[in-house]
């Protein structure tokens, strides 16, 4: 092979006698890149990731054929993956009761668990309660960049300014100009691939080569262009071309297989530790601590501010604390919600930096589930193409509500999908009998579908929230998370219109429409949850100011998606990394000039 | 040397020789060379003789060789499905196989006065036929195992060498030389 991996950087000892600059708790997106900013910016920083380094090539194997696993990728006997059914139909904690030795989310159950089984928490170890909510957590060093679905797409002023635009919920106190400047340090950090275009509510990156349409994604692109709409290909997180700068990561070529969940173990699709953690680690000023489960953010008796954070060593089951000057939250949007209404003292009895009551509020995410399926019958019969050596296939940006009113429901949808052959042909289930007919329609139709599947955006309620459940705890005796949350009336009605247009755009295009998915997916089924302490000029509606600072505490920042005001249409990992590399720029600033 | 190779060129021939042969070329030889004759008896991991030889004939009947390729038998589809109910720990779901093996007897004494093995292939697609029926709604215990043994054999067949290799002709997960072959996005 002439593919050499470069082992990961050797770790620091970590010092606990000493006051770092910054501790960050959380090693995704959000903690990865404000490890790369503060250390770029010769900052000392501590890191603690509530899980374990894994050995993760090892994890994935991605290029493993099913039939040289025992069990064709899936996990050993004991372990049980969470259903819809489940999800729908029973109330969380979802493991409490189950016969199964571990329990995990969804995520894995559909091609592969024991690629993803270290890598997701054990459900038993970590139970919340409340409203349903299919609940997707990964603790391990990159979090769920280890496994995420690679669609790296911007905002833009329709949601920075979807307020003044519609007159529902608040403004963002930033607008497109102010994250324009970031979104395109990350595309040349990272590597993006993708087409210009031009589109004012979808901007375009920083591209590098775009991945290429197949015949069905193309006759469909070729149809919508006609009715002034647009099909990009799909916007990847992904290196195409290489990054001379970072020697962990390889560009993409191509190999396919890369709709197995589980991640990618050359690295072109972006993941934290090769992307943001290793790179940060070889400037000498990031030590990483794994297996440190952070409960509580310390407070200074006598300033009210961050002076540290309390954490359990998972494997000794003991608790320390990490000194800093300054804290930086990255946990994920509920786990950082949850820090904060942990962290109650005298100075913050509500929990820190939460003077407004609306930590753990304004809670939104994105709706999944409605789709359509046709059938492009001039590929029936033709051999198989490599149509899966991609990082994904299409994009369909969101067209409601921007110059037009809908009358049912406000803000918009985009469509994911793709078309062509897979490793397991698609749609077998539903093809009908069985015998020679069955496996000859099997192998002719294979590769003539074309699927597409919405991502709609849920609207930031306050009624909509987590808090802590006063009784139930998790593994390490910690309080968990208790879940209000419920799709509401718009989200239902925005979800018929995802089934009737996507049936309109494959006729238009002359595809026939073979399969419809009407049923909306378990909340949180998208994995996108955001906007639990969401940013704000006024310190009594919001949690942070527009450097994700804390109003009520300047030296505690909170950098991931729990900032987000409002949820957009649009996948929210490039806008994370965006906004995380802006406040980490200004907080270094700030620390420079002696502000803080 | 770090990185990709810049060049496809820079990828080995013997590598990609070797990756290619691993494939594409090694999982042609057992399926086509000795496509084994009919399962009589042979014991299984948690099956009994007699119920691994009817599930054989069942996948086989599922998903048959043809001009094209091989089918469930060559592909092992019953050793595998046998395997995962050994190790299972869920006695339900082994139960639910060991009588739903025991319905299609049934029923292939209801309708051709013998048991499965003993009846002819006519006779066989006949009781498969009846169990497949009412596909989307099933009500009966051999109508609801024929959902179970199909996604079975669908899954294990098309997981095997022989069905994503001989069967669907599955390009990908090998190392690729230049770029994705597409249309472009113009």
């Amino acid at each position: 092979m002439t593919l050499v991996r470069v082992a990961p950087p050797l770790e620091q000892d970590v010092d606990l006698s000493k006051t770092y600059d910054a501790v960050i708790v959380g090693s995704g997106a959000a903690g990865g890149m404000a490890a790369h900013v503060l250390t770029t910016h010769g900052l000392k920083v501590l890191m603690l990731e509530a899980g374990k380094k894994l050995p993760i090539e090892q994890e994935l194997r991605s290029m493993q054929w099913p039939y040289d696993h025992p069990r064709r990728g899936d996990a050993p006997p004991g372990s049980h993956h969470l259903s819809f059914n489940e999800y729908t139909i029973r109330k969380p904690p979802y493991a409490k009761g189950a016969a199964f030795k571990h329990v995990y989310s969804y995520v894995g159950g559909w091609t592969g668990s024991d690629y993803v089984k270290n890598i997701l928490v054990d459900e038993k170890d970590h139970p919340y309660t409340g409203t349903n909510y299919a609940w997707v957590r990964a603790r391990c060093l990159g979090g769920k960049t280890n496994i995420w679905g690679r669609l790296a797409l911007r905002l833009s002023d329709y949601d920075f300014k979807a307020k003044s635009h519609d007159g529902y919920g608040e403004d963002w106190p930033i607008s497109y100009a102010d994250l324009e400047p970031y979104y395109d340090k990350v595309d040349l950090y990272l590597g993006i691939s993708g087409v210009k275009e031009n589109l004012p509510h979808l901007p375009d990156s920083q591209f590098q080569r775009p991945t290429k349409l197949n015949f069905g994604e193309v006759k469909l692109r070729e149809s919508l262009k006609k009715a002034g709409q647009v099909l990009t290909p799909y916007r990847a997180g992904v290196t195409t071309d290489g990054l001379k700068h970072n020697k962990y990561r390889s560009k993409c070529y191509g190999r396919g297989a890369c709709e197995r969940r589980g991640g990618c173990d050359i690295h072109a699709v972006f993941d934290s530790p090769t992307g943001l953690i290793y790179p940060a680690m070889d400037t000498g000023n990031l030590t990483i601590r794994p297996n440190s489960i952070a409960h509580e953010i310390l407070v200074d008796k006598n300033t009210g501010r961050a002076r540290g954070v309390a954490f359990l060593d998972s494997t000794i089951r003991k608790s320390y604390e990490a000194k800093a000057k300054v804290v930086i939250v990255g946990a994920s949007t509920l786990e950082s919600a949850r820090l904060m209404l942990l962290s109650r003292s005298p100075q913050h009895p509500n929990g820190l930096g939460n003077s407004s009551g609306h930590v753990g509020h304004n809670f939104c995410e994105h709706v999944m589930g409605p789709g359509v399926t046709g059938l492009i019958k001039e590929l029936v019969g033709k051999p198989h193409t490599l149509d899966d050596g991609r990082p994904g296939g299409f994009y369909i940006p969101r067209f409601r509500n921007l110059k037009d009113r809908q009358p049912g429901f406000i803000r918009g949808y985009g469509y994911e999908g793709n078309s062509g052959h897979t490793m397991f042909p698609a749609h077998v289930m539903d093809t009908a009998g069985f015998g020679g007919a069955f496996k000859r329609s099997v192998r002719e139709h294979a590769g003539a579908f074309i699927s597409m599947g919405a991502f709609g955006e849920v609207l930031a309620r306050y009624e909509s929230y987590v808090d802590l459940d006063p009784e139930t705890k998790d593994a390490w005796g910690i309080p968990v998370l208790r879940f209000h949350y419920q799709f509401s009336d718009n989200e239902r009605k925005m979800a018929q219109d995802m089934v009737a247009t996507g049936r309109e755009m494959l006729e238009a295009a002359g595809i026939e429409v073979v399969g419809t998915d009407e049923k909306v997916l378990t909340e949180g089924w998208s994995i996108h949850e955001l906007g639990t302490a969401r940013m704000g000029n006024d310190p009594k509606t919001s949690v942070l100011n527009q450097f994700q600072q804390s109003h009520d505490v300047p030296n505690l920042l909170v950098v991931d998606g729990s900032s987000h005001v409002s949820a957009s249409c649009q996948n929210p990992t490039w806008t994370i990394m965006a906004l995380a590399w802006r406040s980490c720029d200004h907080l270094a600033d700030e620390l420079r000039k002696g502000n803080l | 040397m770090t990185d990709a190779p810049k060049h496809p060129e820079s990828v080995s021939r013997r590598e990609m020789i070797a990756a290619t042969a691993a494939a594409l070329v090694t999982p042609l030889l057992p399926g086509v060379a000795t496509t084994p004759p009919a399962a009589v008896g042979v014991p299984g991991k948690f099956l009994t003789a007699p119920e691994f030889a009817m599930l054989d004939e069942l996948t086989e009947l599922i998903i048959p060789a043809d001009d094209h390729s091989p089918g469930a038998r060559a592909a092992a589809v019953a050793a595998y499905i046998d395997g995962r109910l050994a190790e299972s720990l869920e006695p339900d779901w082994q139960a639910k196989w060991r009588s739903g093996l025991q319905a299609v007897d049934g029923l292939s004494r209801e309708l051709n006065a013998k048991p499965f093995l003993e009846a002819t292939s006519d006779q066989r697609v006949a009781v498969l036929t009846r169990m497949a029926a009412a596909e989307q709604d099933p009500k009966t215990e051999p109508e609801r195992f024929f959902g179970q043994l199909k996604g079975w054999t669908v899954r294990g067949y098309y997981t095997s060498k022989i069905g994503i290799h001989l069967d669907q002709e599955y390009k990908g997960n090998v190392y690729q030389r230049g770029e994705f072959a597409g249309y472009d996005a113009k």
